[in-house]
């Protein structure tokens, strides 16, 4: 079958395959010549001479055997790593090799206690940590580059040298910058804490090219919008210890016990404690098995349950009014007619010790006097300003409604807290059992059970963060813990742990990945879907948003718009440590329209994954026990390391060395061009292709030259220059040496965490404006629940509220949701082709049906289905899921594409949605509280609010030897039924039109 | 720990019970100085299987194991792993004198290691999706989450399971080599690999279905309770729980021995009596023993939480016996203790808070 690759570059690759395969294969022919004894011939002898044994309970005299298990038990020599995948975990595992060769790996179990009153905090670690093994032995493993030589995806590629790989890379590279379209050229990899230098090494190149870096939180719909709208922060969450140390925790749409699996344990033994844990989850989940109440919304119903629950708190006096004063926006005065916030300079005779009155807001004393609210952002500086405070001299009025003089005239105004219970009052217990189909006591019950507990938490998950109205219902759901001042203590909060959004040593690696410090970062999801051809496929009122956003400067795209008004096309993508064809919603309009537009796609990867197969070069590099780097999360305080327990298989390289060999290589190309330095039409600085190398090796800190040749050395840099692992206060200070004998607890935290690391304490976010009254970086220094931007108050989102789901799909026709939650058995693609999971699974991609949805449509567990919508068609098996709530397809997510029949996957049934609310800039002229950053502002790639059908197919392609053969026809079959469903005979790509377009939202 | 109740401290004490032996003696098998022992708290599984990769890659990568799962995980009710194992007889009669016939799981029942075309698809131009290379209709994780019931009151948990290393051990008995023995220092069952001859008489016999055969080398093998690890085998020379415990992230396995009196084992099994033996009606007395699950209670038509049992207290006497309900009420009794702010030890034991008992291997100067 293979046309392209010589029968020498087959054989290389086997042999290097084939290595590791026999090591491995050697443990059970070892086995085997110790079971069956000393040949054919002695088998008989001792068959005849069989000693008797009198009694095998206790006394069996023939034991010597035993040594056969033992001497299986045996290895070389360990090395500390862990695995850089986006799962938060950060486990440090021990890895083991035997003849040179990784055998396998166990946790370290040794990460340091630092409160004895928790539950021990190891082992860290999965059922997929403690197989890696195999993918760095895997006979799949990617070993030599590769240059593609049939179409992108087909799998046909030729064997090329370094050499050759980096100087086609490096002539696009020269190109593009010496055509002024270095803006044209972007780096996608996701999530620096799993493995900071990693990402580093080719941002820097990036950041030198002058090229697009881009975010990926938001992307992947981590991103949390309601935390910067109403908490001026990106993501701010306690680590996953401090669970233990609350009274009652929900756990909302955040399936711990799959998605969590190292943190489990603290939310398992809080239960021990006495503490209550209620699940919220639409299917009874693998987390709600283990709660003590379980609530089951109608999917896409939390935000109005949330408000229930809200209205209960509120009608039954049951918040904290204290914190609410003090902590929150509830007692400003916002004004009738405009219904935006009254500003002090509006007031006449209101005097304020502030240079910007028109950012300073109004508060009603308790003997009815007008007073400016402290902390208003008028009277700070930026963002967030440790030097001011929100600390209150006088009582506020919370129900402030009254008369308010104004330069305009009299106005009518009211209080944030009023105008907020009139939103709550809609929530009656009868509309939300109608909405959520929760039951009216029982919504109640929770509510008051949350108030009344002295630490109550939320752990908040995907499950509620991937709809289009995901920042309503943050807002909603956060009201709850600010309500009842559940915040800035041990045990309280609202934890949102989806995707590693930021790291600890957050100094370090920024300087270390975009050293000029002139970043031309994009959102992701504008740039994807303007890419893939949104503009054209959307409503007109949300086409006119996002024009406007980017025309005014809200959000960035790239290439930047020239001057003659021309937007060039992306040329060039490097993807690495990231799946990002795979994994890209709105997938059908990204391969169709996006994909093509790109001249040079470039993977660097270990494993043939979908983005992979889909890209012109593929890069081999190290896997995770071939390398140096750190690994962190926000769900632990402490860092550890990776170290190499063998070097990299075949010819393949560490990231930082592939990026450093084409900084060399594109600083050669320059050179003999004689490319001169190009002036960056954004950032006052020059492009200078002739010393990248130089720059890429050099330390920019001490500006010493060739410092940061090796990854060790740009690991050491990191520790160096983070406060969390070189405080500025004290001269304690943790190198790489010191992680690599074992994890060590962070020093202290940055200036982009809300909490001081404590000894003996869990980390617990918001302490500086809860406990220090330091004010929020908001808007108006307090929580904030009223945004009083026109968008908002235009679309009536002013305050939380629930909206119904703007699914495209019609009920009739799609009848069913469709969910792709994380399973257990992969992080997002890495081992979701793992052979060994797979074989724990059904060995292919699966969708989740309730029994009475299946049975009506004939369908019985393991049938081949077809799951579609108007977008697309994907083969899948069904899989019977009696706790699947009726009327919902679930289909894990992150298979891969090469899993599929059609080479679609999951992602082609959802849709490209942005929501203009996410585009905004906030205040307009200044955007201290929102204004685009990447991973911390910017539109959420959202994928819940789609509906699809499910139908059996006749003849499924089942396994290989059921002589079905994947490919046969199936192509057609899939498109004819998709086409037969809508009505159409159109294409792939006209149904995205369809499906976008059709002006009916 | 002590051994009254009146510390104040919620343990049911001993007077006014049945000990399972007198004078503190534990019973265990005759002509075995010590037995190992395991206790798994189901509340606190989770499904993730770590325990049984740990395992696998432990001992069961190749060489004619790929099949087996000494370990393995699955979710009750099910058909579990071999399937329908629970229907395929084995064990003791009422008396626990004769053995009962058992039946020999087929390989279908088993599920086979798939390989896959990852090398076609990804290097050769094939078009074909990734997908086993034999038939794959069932697996050892097949029936994985489905469980029973309707929603929204459906039902699962998940039910790790190894080699009881029974005091009573049908496997044993049903050898005619007289191959498979019980370990006199601590009361490990294994086959003998250079005597066995894979008549599989032991996989018929064993009612939990945990001895499997070997086809590449035509023996039978089995959990060995990672001896080499409890006797400190390999180059560091440091005595480790089996690699199940051990890496099971939320440590919901005690390991230790059943007639260490000091230990957690001892007082989960003996004293509070809140961990139970898994289908006691095999007769062949496991030493393995579970911690039973709660449940939240059901969801009422009208969406409003009912005070009913989710799981059908008779499933769960079906696999734990009788004394299912009592240990189910001695476990909410002291998490009620412990949410009033009161000691339980109970609670302690089984946190990880004060995790020195988790494992007490090193108790006996004559066992492992």
């Amino acid at each position: 079958m293979t046309d392209t690759t010589d029968a020498t570059d087959e054989q290389t690759r086997d042999d290097v395959a084939a290595a590791r395969r026999d090591f491995l294969k050697g443990v059970g022919a070892a086995a085997a010549v110790g079971a069956t004894g000393l040949g054919s011939a002695q088998d008989l002898t001792e068959m005849n001479a069989l000693e008797v044994v009198d009694d095998p309970i206790g006394d069996y005299p023939y034991r010597d055997w035993e040594d056969l298990y033992r001497e299986e038990w045996d290895w070389d020599d360990t090395a500390r790593s862990t695995h850089s995948v986006n799962c938060t975990g950060s486990c440090s595992w021990q890895v083991y090799t035997r003849n040179g060769q990784v055998w396998r790996e166990e946790q370290a179990g040794d990460y340091p206690r630092f409160d004895e009153s928790l539950p021990d905090p190891n082992p860290r670690g999965c059922q997929k940590g403690a197989c890696f093994t195999d993918y760095v032995n895997a006979d799949h493993r990617v070993t030599h580059p590769l240059r593609r030589t049939g179409e992108r995806g087909e799998g046909k590629w030729e064997r090329i040298s370094w050499d050759e790989a980096l100087t086609e890379i490096a002539d696009e590279v020269v190109d593009a910058v010496e055509d002024e379209e270095y803006d044209a050229i972007s780096g996608f990899t996701p999530i620096p804490a799993m493995s900071p230098v990693s990402f580093a090494s080719g941002s820097r190149l990036i950041n030198l090219l002058g090229g697009v870096s881009h975010s990926f939180y938001d992307w992947y719909s981590d991103l949390p919008p309601g935390q910067p709208i109403t908490w001026g922060t990106q993501t701010e969450n306690a680590e996953s210890a401090d669970w233990y140390n609350a009274d009652y925790i929900i756990a909302w749409g955040s399936n711990i016990n799959v998605t969590r699996i190292p943190d489990a344990k603290y939310f398992l033994e809080a239960g021990y404690d006495g503490a209550k844990r209620v699940g919220i989850f639409t299917d009874y989940s693998q987390t709600a098995i283990h709660c003590d109440e379980w609530i089951g919304p109608e999917p896409g119903t939390d935000t109005a349950l949330a408000l229930g629950m809200a209205r209960t708190i509120v009608d039954e006096g049951l918040y904290d009014e204290d914190h609410l004063k003090e902590q929150t926006d509830m007692p400003l005065l916002v004004r009738e007619d405009t219904g935006k916030f009254l500003r002090a300079s509006e007031v006449a005779g209101l005097s304020v010790d502030a240079d910007r009155p028109e950012k300073v807001f109004v508060m009603q004393d308790a003997d009815g006097g007008l007073r400016a609210a402290p902390g208003s952002l008028g009277e700070r500086d930026g963002q967030h300003d440790a030097s001011a405070s929100i600390a209150l001299d006088f009582d506020p009025d919370l129900a402030a409604e009254r008369t308010v003089d104004t330069d305009d005239g009299s106005v009518e105004t009211r209080s944030v807290w009023l105008n907020l219970r009139d939103e709550l009052s809609a929530y009656t217990p009868e509309r939300v059992h109608e909405l959520t189909g929760v039951g009216e006591f029982t919504h109640r019950k929770i509510a008051r059970e949350f108030a009344d507990a002295d630490r109550a938490k939320i752990i908040h998950g995907k499950g509620v963060n991937d709809w289009y109205h995901n920042d309503l219902g943050n807002r909603a759901i956060q009201l709850l813990v600010t309500l009842t001042g559940n915040l800035g203590r041990q045990g309280t909060g609202l934890d949102h742990y989806v995707g590693q959004e930021k790291i600890w040593t957050y100094e370090g690696w920024q300087t270390l990945s975009f050293p000029t410090g002139s970043v031309r970062g994009v959102p992701t999801t504008l740039w994807t879907y303007y890419h893939a051809g949104i503009m054209e496929n959307t409503d007109p009122e949300t086409a006119d948003r996002i024009r406007e956003s980017v025309e005014k400067g809200w959000m960035p795209l790239y290439p930047s718009e020239r001057d003659d008004g021309s937007r060039p096309d992306p040329r060039v993508m490097f993807v690495w440590r990231g799946n990002y064809f795979n994994q890209a919603k709105g997938n059908v309009a990204v391969e169709e329209e996006l994909w093509p537009k790109l001249d040079l796609v470039v993977d660097v990867n270990f494993r043939m994954d979908s983005t992979a197969l889909n890209s012109d070069i593929v890069l081999p590099t190290a896997s995770h026990y071939e390398k140096h780097d750190l690994s962190e999360t926000d769900m632990h305080t402490y860092v550890h390391p990776f170290t190499p327990a063998v070097e990299p298989l075949g010819e393949a390289k560490t990231d930082w060395e592939i990026f450093r060999a084409l900084a060399e290589k594109i600083q050669e190309v320059a050179e003999e061009r004689d490319a001169g330095p190009v002036d960056d039409r954004k950032f006052d600085r020059q492009i200078d292709l002739q010393s990248v190398h130089d720059d890429y090796v050099r330390d920019w800190e001490t500006g010493e030259a060739d410092a940061l040749a090796e990854d060790r050395a740009a690991a050491e840099f990191i520790l160096e220059n983070s406060e969390e692992t070189n405080p500025s206060d004290t001269t304690e200070r943790i190198e790489f040496d010191d992680i690599d004998e074992q994890p060590r607890r962070l020093l202290a935290t940055g200036d982009h965490w809300t909490s001081d690391i404590e000894d003996g304490e869990a980390y617990t976010p918001w302490k500086d404006y809860v406990q220090d009254k330091e004010p929020w970086p908001t808007f108006t220094g307090r929580q904030q629940y009223y945004i009083d931007h026109d968008w908002f108050l235009e679309l009536g989102e002013e305050l939380p509220t629930h909206k119904e789901s703007p699914v495209l799909q019609e009920k009739s026709e799609y009848p069913l949701s469709y969910n792709t939650p994380h399973s257990r058995w992969s992080i997002h693609s890495t081992w979701r082709d793992d052979t060994k999971m797979l074989r724990l699974q059904r060995g292919e991609p699966t969708v989740y049906l309730n029994p009475d949805d299946a049975e009506e449509r004939g369908i019985e567990d393991g049938d081949t289905v077809r799951v579609y919508n108007d977008l697309d068609s994907v083969e899948v098996q069904a899989k019977i899921y009696p706790s699947g709530e009726p009327g919902t397809a679930r289909h894990f997510f992150s298979w891969e594409r090469f899993q599929y029949p059609d080479r679609n996957n999951f992602n082609s049934l959802v849709p490209m949605y942005m929501k203009p609310t996410q585009l905004v800039r906030y205040p307009e002229d200044s955007g201290e509280h929102l204004h685009f950053f990447p991973n911390y502002w910017g539109p959420t790639g959202v994928n819940s609010d789609v509906r699809v059908e499910v139908e059996a197919v006749e003849d499924g392609a089942e396994s290989l030897a059921g002589g079905v053969g994947g490919g046969e026809g199936s192509d057609g079959d899939a498109d004819e039924t998709a086409n037969g469903a809508d009505g159409s005979a159109s294409g792939p790509l006209d149904r995205v039109t369809d499906l976008l377009g059709g002006g009916d939202r | 720990m002590s051994k009254t109740d009146d510390d104040g401290t919620g343990r049911v004490g001993d007077e006014g019970r049945a000990r399972q032996a007198d004078d503190g003696n534990v019973p265990i098998a005759e002509g075995v100085d010590h037995q190992v022992a395991m206790v798994m708290d189901l509340n606190k599984c989770i499904g993730c299987q770590t325990c049984t990769i740990a395992c696998k890659t432990n001992w069961t990568e190749s060489g004619g194991r790929e099949y087996m799962y000494w370990n393995n995980v699955e979710t009750k009710p099910g058909a579990g792993y071999p399937r329908d194992w629970e229907e395929l007889g084995g064990g003791w009669d009422e008396e626990g004198q004769e053995r009962t016939p058992g039946e020999l799981p087929d390989e279908e029942a088993y599920g086979r290691p798939w390989e896959f075309n990852h090398e076609a698809i990804m290097y050769e131009g094939s078009d074909e999706p990734l997908r086993p290379l034999e038939n794959a209709d069932w697996g050892p994780n097949w029936d994985e989450d489905e469980g029973a019931g309707e929603y929204p009151n459906s039902y699962y948990f998940y039910l790790p399971r190894i080699c009881n290393h029974c005091t009573h051990p049908s496997c044993v008995e049903a050898c005619p080599r007289s191959a498979i023995y019980k370990r006199e220092e601590d009361g490990i069952v294994l086959v003998d690999q250079d005597r066995c001859r894979g008549y599989r008489y032991c996989v018929e016999g064993c009612p939990y279905k945990k001895v499997f055969y070997n086809a590449q080398t035509k023996t039978s093998e089995k959990c060995i309770f990672c001896y080499p690890r409890i006797e400190g085998e390999g180059p560091e020379g440091e005595v480790r729980p089996p690699s199940c415990a051990e890496d099971c992230p939320p440590q919901l396995r005690h390991v230790g021995f059943l007639d260490d009196e000091d230990g957690p084992i001892h007082a989960l099994v003996n004293e509070y009596e809140v961990a139970l033996r898994l289908h006691p009606e095999y007769r062949t007395e496991p030493n393995v023993y579970y911690i039973p699950p709660y449940a939240p209670p059901q969801t009422g038509e009208d969406g409003e939480t009912v005070d009913a049992d989710r799981i059908p207290l008779n499933y769960l006497e079906e696999l734990f016996g009788p004394r299912v309900e009592e240990a189910l009420n001695t476990i909410t009794r002291e998490r009620e203790r412990a949410e009033r702010g009161e000691e339980s030890e109970l609670m302690e034991i089984l946190s990880t808070v004060n995790n020195d008992d988790q494992y007490r291997l090193e108790v006996f100067d004559d066992a492992a």
